[in-house]
């Protein structure tokens, strides 16, 4: 007792986890500056910038969609903003997933001389991806509206619970990969490939109605990254999701921040040591 | 009011190679019923950065690191600094602590040197309305210039530094902790950046300076402590440190002129 009381004002010198996260969502004024500085960088002496992205997006969905609507007997007006809708969310996970690996890699030379919340790297990675998808979604709505205004209407709004749900997921998936990466330097050969693998299995190109059966239950039911595809995907094409799509969202969302949590706990003084 | 505690705080970097991939930690986990525990921890190569160190400061404290390469200043600093987790040990703390290791603020080397700074001054816990408020100060101090303006990429060595060091003149902390590399830029910059460690040394309750630059010491410091191999060797008034520092230096690479 005596001990604590001599210590009076004195605190620990230690940052728990849910210190670390807490104090980095409230700095969003530095993530949003670090996540756009970085947009920056990359469109740095380039005219259009962030454009870039969605014009090669666009160039890939027009080719594509002409391959798709021969290959599974799809219309143009049917096939072309699933395909686009679809890709737009699928490169923002992908994205996401990918730019984890290397989210303690490539800032150790931020936190190697001064203390920072690690959290505020991983809110920088999900807002700066966020920016660009909106950049995607602009190009899509304009070009739906103009083409098809059938495909806008109210069930849009549930875009807005589908995007939150994808930014409060790929927060635990860049703080558990970027620790898992910094670690274990095999695990980003590995995400790598999964990510590759998971563009072809996951009905991103094809429409899932035509899987029936046992595969239908993997690769589309049980597949995780489907429902989160789901979640934007369907709103974009003016329906609302389906329920079974939110279940399994939570249920993953749960898993997930649960095992982060624990594991940023445990880890999170470690990951200076690992880089 | 500010305090520094460092009570018996051991760290130690494990050093990770090829033998710690994810393979090999499967392997470990798959073979973990024979090989104890024990045996697995002797195999872990780890370096012993700072050893059962002991360090109290309190206000007014200006305390100036010396030592070898590799005695443990740098680390130490970190660990002050709440960057490296102590492996065995505990910091206590009061006060607000900035620190300042390596003066080139490699945020990135095509931003200008007005969005380094501010994004430097924003890690360092300032708001971004804060940091453009400071940039007169910035300017005058670093007197960079239209320079600002262009990316970091184009300043030489010196330039630099005397736009990383412009950081210190904006921080408003109690405990400033700082590492050697002040001692780079012009002549004259030098002499005004030294000027300004003072000052700032004033302001801030508690500064702890690591530095091979003994005038810079003596000028800043009121207090230095000898580090060897990770420990505190002695902590005492500035000139004695400093000669013992010196002793133990000419001990160890002796004078051919001296026999």
């Amino acid at each position: 007792m005596a001990e604590i009381e001599n210590r009076g004002r004195l605190r620990l010198l230690v940052t728990t986890g849910a210190e670390d996260l807490l104090h980095g969502l409230q700095r969003y004024d530095l993530w949003s500056r670090i996540g756009f500085m970085e947009i920056k960088r990359r469109y740095r002496r380039t005219l259009i910038g962030p454009f870039w992205s969605t014009i090669s997006l666009a160039v890939f969905i027009t080719i594509m969609s002409t391959v798709g609507v021969g290959l599974w007997k799809q219309s143009v007006r049917e096939y072309m903003p699933f395909l686009a809708s679809g890709m737009m969310v699928w490169l923002l996970i992908s994205i996401m997933i990918s730019e984890s690996c290397t989210l303690f890699i490539n800032s150790q030379h931020l936190f190697s001389r001064m203390r920072i919340d690690y959290s505020i790297l991983a809110f920088a990675l999900v807002w700066r991806n966020l920016v660009g998808f909106l950049h995607n979604l602009a190009a899509y709505l304009l070009v739906a509206i103009l083409a098809l205004p059938g495909l806008v209407n109210f069930s849009l709004l549930w875009m807005i619970p589908g995007l939150f749900l994808i930014a409060a997921n790929a927060v635990w998936v860049a703080l558990l990969l970027g620790m898992a990466c910094v670690r274990f330097r095999d695990v980003q050969q590995l995400v790598v490939s999964l990510l590759q693998i998971s563009m072809f299995v996951t009905p991103v190109f094809w429409p899932p109605h035509l899987l029936t059966g046992t595969t239908r239950l993997i690769f589309v039911q049980l597949n995780p990254l489907y429902s989160f595809i789901e979640i934007v995907r369907a709103p974009l094409l003016g329906h609302a999701p389906t329920l079974s799509s939110y279940i399994m969202v939570a249920a993953v969302t749960l898993i997930g921040w649960l095992v982060t949590f624990n594991a940023f706990s445990t880890f999170r003084k470690r990951i200076a040591f690992w880089v | 009011m500010a305090k520094i505690l460092v009570e018996n705080v051991d760290l130690d970097f494990p050093i990770y190679g090829m033998q710690r991939s994810l393979r090999r930690a499967l392997f470990q986990n798959a073979a973990g019923g024979f090989i104890n525990k024990k045996d697995l921890q002797h195999r872990r190569v780890t370096v012993t950065a700072l050893t059962r160190l002991s360090l109290q400061l309190n206000d007014g404290d200006r305390l100036g690191l010396v030592g070898h390469n590799g005695a443990g200043k740098s680390s130490l600093l970190k660990v002050l600094a709440g960057i490296y987790h102590p492996t065995r040990g505990k910091v206590w703390v009061d006060g607000k602590i900035s620190s300042l290791f390596e003066l080139a603020l490699n945020i990135d080397i095509d931003d200008t040197g007005y969005e380094t700074i501010v994004t430097a001054g924003m890690m360092h816990g300032l708001t971004q309305s804060e940091m453009e408020g400071k940039i007169p100060e910035i300017e005058r101090f670093s007197e960079l210039g239209d320079y600002l303006s262009l990316p970091v990429r184009t300043y030489s060595m010196g330039m630099t530094t005397r736009l990383g060091f412009s950081l210190a003149t904006v921080l408003d902390p109690e405990i400033l902790l700082l590492d050697e590399g002040i001692g780079a830029g012009d002549a004259r910059f030098t002499e005004r950046a030294s000027r300004r460690l003072q000052e700032l040394a004033v302001q801030s309750a508690i500064l702890v300076l690591a530095s091979h630059t003994d005038d810079l010491i003596r000028a800043i410091c009121n207090k230095a402590a000898l580090m060897n191999s990770g420990r505190i060797v002695k902590i005492g008034p500035v000139e004695e440190i400093l000669l013992e520092y010196h002793d133990e230096k000419a001990r160890l690479e002796p004078q051919p002129a001296a026999g």
